[in-house]
């Protein structure tokens, strides 16, 4: 019996008597397409209303604020401002540096969780003893709660008390005022996303490593490729979806940086860590400036969107070409 | 932190709202309903066959403390109302409190707010006046003048008085009587000056383990990004006769005062531990307990901690003195901080709150507070009275010279919506001169432009 056969066979003994097997749902009587459909969007409608409810409608309600002003005492927008809003945040210094301290933070933290991620990732696939209580202990940053990550990380990084410096002292270096001075500030926020978010770059890669076709590799060993060609030729170009794959992620779960600069920096000294979601809280829950902190906040939200739709076509281009 | 319970009507455009810049920044809150200005329902104060139950939300600073100990002791004298007390950390409990105020059927009855923050509180609609609302559930012998005015003022807005001192709270000045006497210098006295205490500074880094190295320093305090790190330099501002604001809501820090007074604050960085710029409120506070800081300027309510309290600090209470800050050229320094109970209006059970808060501000429920649980009190009566435990009498005198501190020289934060606003302007233009970003000059700049820029935007 041919695999079609198959199908039909197993499709007519679940299908209305009124809907044979054999006829396309397109010659269907149109009571039972649209019963079927009904049936569908029946099964489909709570998943659907919780998302409409949780993220449509508060998404589309944000820009609407995004136009307005907020009316404190009833939390409703009490006048059409138009572009105003836009305008003051386009005018506002303090956003500005913010879209730009998460930038210079997204350059700095992506590419080094990825290549730490790829790395680390590479030996725990090797086969060597102890490699699964590591693989254990790798999940550990990914599960300890942000503010608490920032919180401890901070303590390690006292210049008086911390553990970092104490290590320092071992070999003869002065205390490092980790926090305190901004460049060294954001240095320490990407160490802390990057011991935080790195093993999860290993999970997704250890995944992408193990699915590689090891015929592949047989072939380039074949024709005596060595372990630098195999890399540069087989590995990476297989593994290149995979890459930008956990980058996107990584790229959609970075932007929402948030908790961890909150609690280990506050965003300071001066501005020197203010992540942009930790300004448009400050903004709205502060400063109650809601309709702005509704536009910065629509904002980064098109530019995330805009950025991730150029990766997600680059990602497609990588898999047609390899 | 313990969970808190949602309130249970439909979802509303202030959850959407929440909800909107949650899902676009990551940022979590649940909200919902508007506020409106129907009357206060009272609903008794329970009896044994019908109790009423009534929650409040509080920092989780104090939250279990009172939930332990000052709820059982209200509920002698009234057992028929259940009081479930809530804590929420410092820095999200002002949002929280927003959006619950103005919830359609709020889950809280009483709300515990920080100094500051009752203007943007009441701005809501959400709370009740205390004297007009709830007059009538007012009981005869609460006597309102007993309160020394800087407390009370702390709950006051436009005329009406929404909340109570139930913690007050004063900026004040810790020393380490030992580190004074290892330094040779005499302990200091209410009147010592900031240019006394500059000169003395030097003195108390001290290498005192012969290793070459400074293992002791003359001063702990907020430096870093924080709101309430901008209150040291404004009390030092205040102490030399400045204001941060004039009567029509104008900038008025931005002075030679000013900026010798901002140029101060961090010239103690000098005299502090290593890494002291990061400082907020837990690392000064743990420097001065293990003997590291020869003094401390920092809120007084966490003396119990600092000098009595052998679970919390290596210091004996007779090591320990309290006192004012440093004397400007106007006055003593000191910086109101109160936490104030108020009553949400649209409270079911807004007659039973009330009485909570009535008791433990009343003269015998804040002398119970203080004496047992060390907490300050607001009311001069309590103040002129001689405290159970010994280490008190101190506290007394360096509390009643703080409120004459603070009534002199208007030592609070701005009495507006947006003072946080304002303390969140001041504190990133503060953290730039401390990291030396920018110079104390420009700093109060940029600081000046920027609230005036706020305060134009909202129609002063």
């Amino acid at each position: 019996m041919s695999t079609k056969t198959e199908t039909e066979a197993v499709g007519s003994a679940v299908a209305p008597p009124t809907a044979p097997a054999d006829m396309s749902p397109r010659r269907r009587p149109l009571g039972d397409r649209l019963k079927d459909i009904g049936g569908r969007w029946l099964f489909l409608a709570p998943a659907l209303i919780i998302l409409v409810a949780v993220l449509a409608y508060p998404l589309f309600y944000t820009i609407q604020i995004s136009f307005a002003e907020l009316d404190l005492s009833t939390f409703t927008p009490a006048k059409n401002v138009g572009w105003l809003n836009y305008r003051t945040v386009l005018e506002d210094p303090g956003f500005l540096n913010s879209l730009k301290v998460t930038g210079v933070y997204l350059a700095l933290a992506l590419p080094l969780q990825m290549i730490l991620g790829f790395g680390i990732a590479f030996l725990l696939n090797a086969e060597w003893r102890g490699r699964g209580v590591l693989r254990a202990l790798f999940l550990i940053p990914m599960v300890v709660v942000p503010v608490v990550a920032g919180g401890v990380w901070k303590m390690l990084l006292d210049p008086m008390w911390g553990f970092v410096n104490y290590l320092l002292g071992l070999v003869g270096i002065d205390p490092i005022n980790w926090l305190a001075d901004p460049t060294l500030a954001m240095v320490s926020l990407v160490l802390i996303d990057t011991w935080r978010w790195t093993p999860f770059v290993v999970l997704i890669a250890s995944a992408g490593i193990m699915s590689l076709p090891g015929d592949v590799f047989e072939a380039a060993k074949v024709d005596g490729a060595g372990w630098f060609a195999t890399l540069r030729k087989v590995t990476l170009p297989l593994l290149a979806p995979v890459i930008l794959a956990a980058f996107i992620v990584r790229w959609l779960g970075a932007v929402k940086m948030f908790d961890i600069a909150l609690a280990a920096t506050k965003g300071g000294p001066g501005q020197a860590t203010d992540v942009v979601n930790l300004y448009i809280y400050e903004k709205a829950f502060r400063g109650l400036e809601f309709g702005t902190a509704s536009s910065m906040a629509t904002l980064v939200l098109a530019i995330t969107m805009l950025l991730t739709f150029l990766f997600l076509r680059l990602n497609r281009f990588l898999e047609k070409r390899w | 932190m313990r969970s808190l319970p949602r309130a249970t009507r439909g979802t509303t455009r202030r959850a959407v709202l929440a909800g909107g810049l949650a899902a676009t920044v990551a940022l979590s809150l649940a909200a919902c309903g508007s506020g409106d200005d129907g009357e206060v329902t009272g609903g008794g104060v329970g009896t044994a066959e019908k109790p009423v139950s009534i929650r409040m939300i509080a920092n989780d600073a104090f939250a279990r403390q009172w939930q332990e100990q000052m709820v059982p002791e209200f509920n002698k004298l009234y057992p028929h109302i259940k009081v479930t007390i809530d804590g929420v950390p410092y820095g999200d409990l002002l949002a929280k409190e927003m959006l619950e105020l103005t919830a359609p059927d709020p889950t809280y009855d009483i709300v515990i707010a920080d100094d500051p923050w009752i203007p943007q509180l009441a701005k809501t609609g959400g709370l009740a006046d205390l004297k007009g609302d709830l007059g009538k559930y007012t009981k005869s012998d609460y006597d309102w003048d007993d309160f020394n005015t800087g407390p009370l003022a702390a709950g006051e807005w436009k005329g009406k008085q929404y909340g109570v001192p139930l913690r007050s709270n004063v900026l004040l000045m810790f020393y380490n009587k030992t580190l004074y006497s290892k330094a040779g210098l005499a302990a200091p006295t209410p009147e010592l000056t900031w240019q006394q205490y500059l000169e003395q500074a030097p003195k108390l880094v001290r290498d005192t383990n012969g290793d070459g190295k400074p293992d002791a320093w003359a001063v702990g305090t907020y430096w870093t990004k924080d709101p309430l790190t901008p209150t040291i330099w404004q009390t030092i501002l205040n102490s030399n006769g400045g204001q941060l604001l004039d009567e029509n809501n104008k900038p008025t820090f931005n002075t030679p005062e000013g900026v010798a007074a901002l140029q101060t604050h961090i010239d103690l960085l000098k005299y502090a531990p290593p890494g002291a710029a990061t400082y907020q409120f837990n690392e000064p506070l743990e420097a001065f307990r293990q003997g590291k800081t020869a003094t401390m300027f920092m809120w007084g309510s966490v003396y119990k901690g600092t000098a009595i309290d052998p679970k919390t600090t290596t210091l004996k209470p007779e090591e320990v003195g309290i006192q004012v800050m440093p004397v400007g050229t106007a006055s003593a320094g000191a910086h109101r901080g109160m936490w104030t109970g108020a009553v949400a209006k649209k409270s079911k059970q807004a007659e039973a709150a009330w009485t909570l808060l009535q008791w433990l501000s009343s003269k015998e429920g804040e002398k119970w507070h203080a004496n047992t649980l060390g907490v300050f009190p607001a009311r001069k009566s309590t103040l002129s009275s001689t405290p159970e435990q010994a280490w008190l009498t101190p506290v007394f005198k360096a509390i009643a010279d703080g409120y004459v501190a603070i009534d002199k020289g208007k030592m609070w934060r701005p009495k507006l919506p947006e003072s946080d606003a304002i303390q969140q302007i001041l504190a990133t233009q503060h953290s730039l001169a401390v990291s030396g970003q920018v110079t104390a000059a420009q700093a109060l700049k940029n600081a000046e432009d920027e609230v005036n820029k706020l305060l134009k935007s909202k129609g002063y």
